[in-house]
């Protein structure tokens, strides 16, 4: 059982600026929630001050019900994943993913084996009787999640988690974690720059700038309707196109918009279409894999556009069209960028 | 450089150490061979081994007794000594609590006050609380060394807090965090600060000098200081005698720092944080 309830939080550092302005955040017990924004935008401190190793003067933090704010972090029950990791560098890998265990005086046999299990999962097995100065990048950062999957919680705070390994791991380690999460029925609060995984892995998303939370909901959610402009720019590759509503041939609706067309709705032509289209000017084509990006150059600056590889693609410094559908397009205020 | 000429000046550097070594190491040599002496061999300038300076020196002169005083109170000093000095470290880095400032400039401040300036009002205090010829006497005004705290404190901010919430993290107390975390990382500054807190008491002189009456107490340093004035009718001092009381005073020093030698290398944070 586990649920965290922030109201409000406001927090700066020691004569520092503010660096979170009034975040509010509901998160259900066995929920998995992705924190996810620009960097320096306060996710970490977030995290930490879930965690209670900032303290909490403005606002208030409550996990399972009651208000956690005085409560130390050793009386939390929190397992923790540090973005630099935060290995003990006199343990070895062993000592270091059994040690919370020991602190919680689980009989050595017993914690050895618990160890020994997740490490394997980890594939961390030939590396137990290593110190983290011995290891590479990626598998200190598997260390540092070994040593929160071994504690017996439900409450995961991840940040970063698998920021250092490569495309192969990466995918084991996040359905490792979808695992514990299914499994174990946790709770868990993810922050990443990846969007794959933030809108694979999330129950719901938070998407934060600047300290603010700009928008907390589902991945589609977030991703159909987003509640402004910087977060429908923010989540998504290629980025959204925008373009001011004068320029939107036959605009009916009101003035002062920006219309804003996701590169996958948008339709590669090579003849002028009957349909509504922008004219474009194609600068770079770059591969994806089954797809290709098309970058070009419009009378409303750059935009980017998604078409199959089947196609017969124009070459670069051709002319296209891009056909798209304002009934699928996304309207933001020109001035506020809020969702209208 | 090619390697040959960096062969050639390995070569130059290994013998350049090994002379200045041996300049270093021979005045100890010097007089340990000449505590094997007899007297008579020694001023007559021949040679005549003999283990009578050490049977004198431990039967006659009670070395014996003297060197299991410096053990215990150079060993209790050292071992309190070292454990506030770490704890006060520890909460100076750590924690931020009222008056914590003040309290650090304090510490500082000691380390600006000569030792003699203390030694009366030492003197009065022990005195009115009846611990003078006693080992809490001896003990009790050196185990707060304001230099080793300081210093520890150092090193201790040098570690990344980040282990320390990590810990925390874990489930441990910050009683644990020092002890699990901290105190294993800072084991080369502890071990060195130890060492140096275990010469300085094998060392001191003055105090026990003061604090002491009573023979049955005296450390090594008292007892080798007394051997010059022991028969004020010979004018001649017993030099071997004197090099085999040295000898029992130095001796347990350098086993103690060949013990711990290990344990002062260099401090392990690698590998802790990106
Ligand atoms: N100990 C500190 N003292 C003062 N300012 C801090 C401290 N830690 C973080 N900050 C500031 O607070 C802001 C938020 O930092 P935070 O680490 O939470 O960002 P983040 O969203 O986790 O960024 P990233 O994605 O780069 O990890 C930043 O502007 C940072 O400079
Ligand atoms: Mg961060």
């Amino acid at each position: 059982m586990s649920s965290i309830t922030l109201r409000d939080i406001r927090k700066s550092y020691a004569n520092g600026p503010r660096v979170l302005h009034g975040v509010d955040l509901d998160i259900g017990d066995g929920e998995f929630v992705v924190i996810v924004g620009p960097s320096g935008c306060g996710k970490s401190t977030l995290l930490r001050l879930i965690a209670g190793l900032e303290r909490c003067e403005e606002g208030e933090i409550v996990i399972d019900g009651r208000r956690a704010n005085e409560l130390p972090p050793q009386d939390r029950n929190i397992a923790m994943i540090f973005q630099n990791y935060a290995l003990y560098p006199h343990m070895s890998v062993l000592e270091n993913i059994a040690f919370g265990l020991e602190l919680r005086k689980v009989p050595r046999k017993t914690r050895e084996a618990r160890a020994r299990e997740v490490a394997e999962t980890l594939q961390l097995t030939p590396y137990l009787d290593r110190k983290p100065g011995a290891l590479s990048g990626g598998q200190r950062q598997r260390v540092a999640m070994g040593r929160a999957m071994a504690r017996d919680t439900s409450t995961f705070l991840m940040d970063e988690p698998l920021s250092n390994l490569d495309n192969a791991l990466r995918n084991a380690m996040r359905t490792e974690i979808k695992t514990i999460h299914q499994r174990l029925g946790a709770t868990i609060v993810f922050v990443t720059h990846d969007q794959t995984e933030a809108l694979s892995l999330a129950d719901r998303i938070a998407v934060m700038k600047d300290g603010y939370l700009q928008q907390f909901d589902t991945p589609a959610a977030i991703y159909d309707r987003p509640a402004n402009r910087f977060v429908a720019s923010f989540l998504g590759t290629p980025k959204m196109n925008f373009v001011t509503s004068d320029a939107v041939t036959g605009w009916t609706g009101r003035r002062g918009v920006e219309v804003g067309l996701r590169p996958d709705t948008l339709r590669l032509h090579r003849k002028k279409p009957g349909a509504a289209s922008i004219e474009a000017r194609l600068t770079l084509t770059e591969m994806t894999g089954s797809e290709v990006v098309l970058h070009c150059q419009t009378q409303s600056g750059a935009m980017s556009a998604i078409a199959h590889r089947r196609q017969d693609l124009p070459a670069p410094g051709e002319r296209i069209w891009l056909e798209y559908d304002v009934a699928a397009a996304h309207l933001f205020d020109m001035h506020s960028g809020a969702r209208v | 450089m090619t390697p040959e000429t960096s062969a050639r000046a390995l070569w130059i550097i290994n013998g350049l150490t090994l002379l200045v070594a041996a300049i270093f190491l021979s005045p100890v040599l010097y007089s340990i061979w000449m505590s094997f002496q007899t007297s008579d061999a020694y001023y007559s300038g021949g040679v005549d081994f003999t283990l009578r300076n050490y049977d004198v020196a431990v039967g006659q002169y009670n070395f014996a007794r003297y060197l299991l005083n410096s053990v215990i109170v150079s060993g209790i000093v050292t071992l309190l000594g070292i454990s506030f000095a770490t704890m006060a470290a520890f909460a100076f880095a750590r924690f931020e609590f009222r008056g914590g400032n003040l309290m650090f400039g304090a510490v500082v401040a000691t380390l600006m006050i000569p030792s003699h300036i203390t030694l009366i009002p030492n003197y009065l205090t022990l005195a009115r609380a009846g611990m003078l010829d006693s080992y809490a006497g001896l003990i009790l005004p050196a185990i707060s060394s304001g230099f080793a705290a300081f210093f520890l404190r150092q090193y201790i901010r040098g570690i990344p807090r980040a282990l320390d919430e990590a810990a925390y993290m874990d489930g441990a107390t910050p009683l644990k965090v020092l002890w699990r975390v901290i105190v294993p990382i800072s084991k080369p500054a502890i071990f060195s600060m130890a060492l140096q807190l275990f010469i300085a008491e094998w060392n001191n002189y003055i105090w026990p000098l003061v604090a002491i009456s009573e023979s049955d107490l005296y450390t090594l340093q008292i007892g080798l200081a007394r051997l010059y004035r022991v028969n004020p009718g010979e004018d001649v001092i017993d030099w071997p005698l004197v090099m085999a009381a040295s000898t029992i005073t130095i001796l347990p020093v350098l086993l103690g720092f060949v013990l711990v030698e290990r344990h002062l290398v260099r401090g392990i944070t690698m590998g802790a944080v990106k």
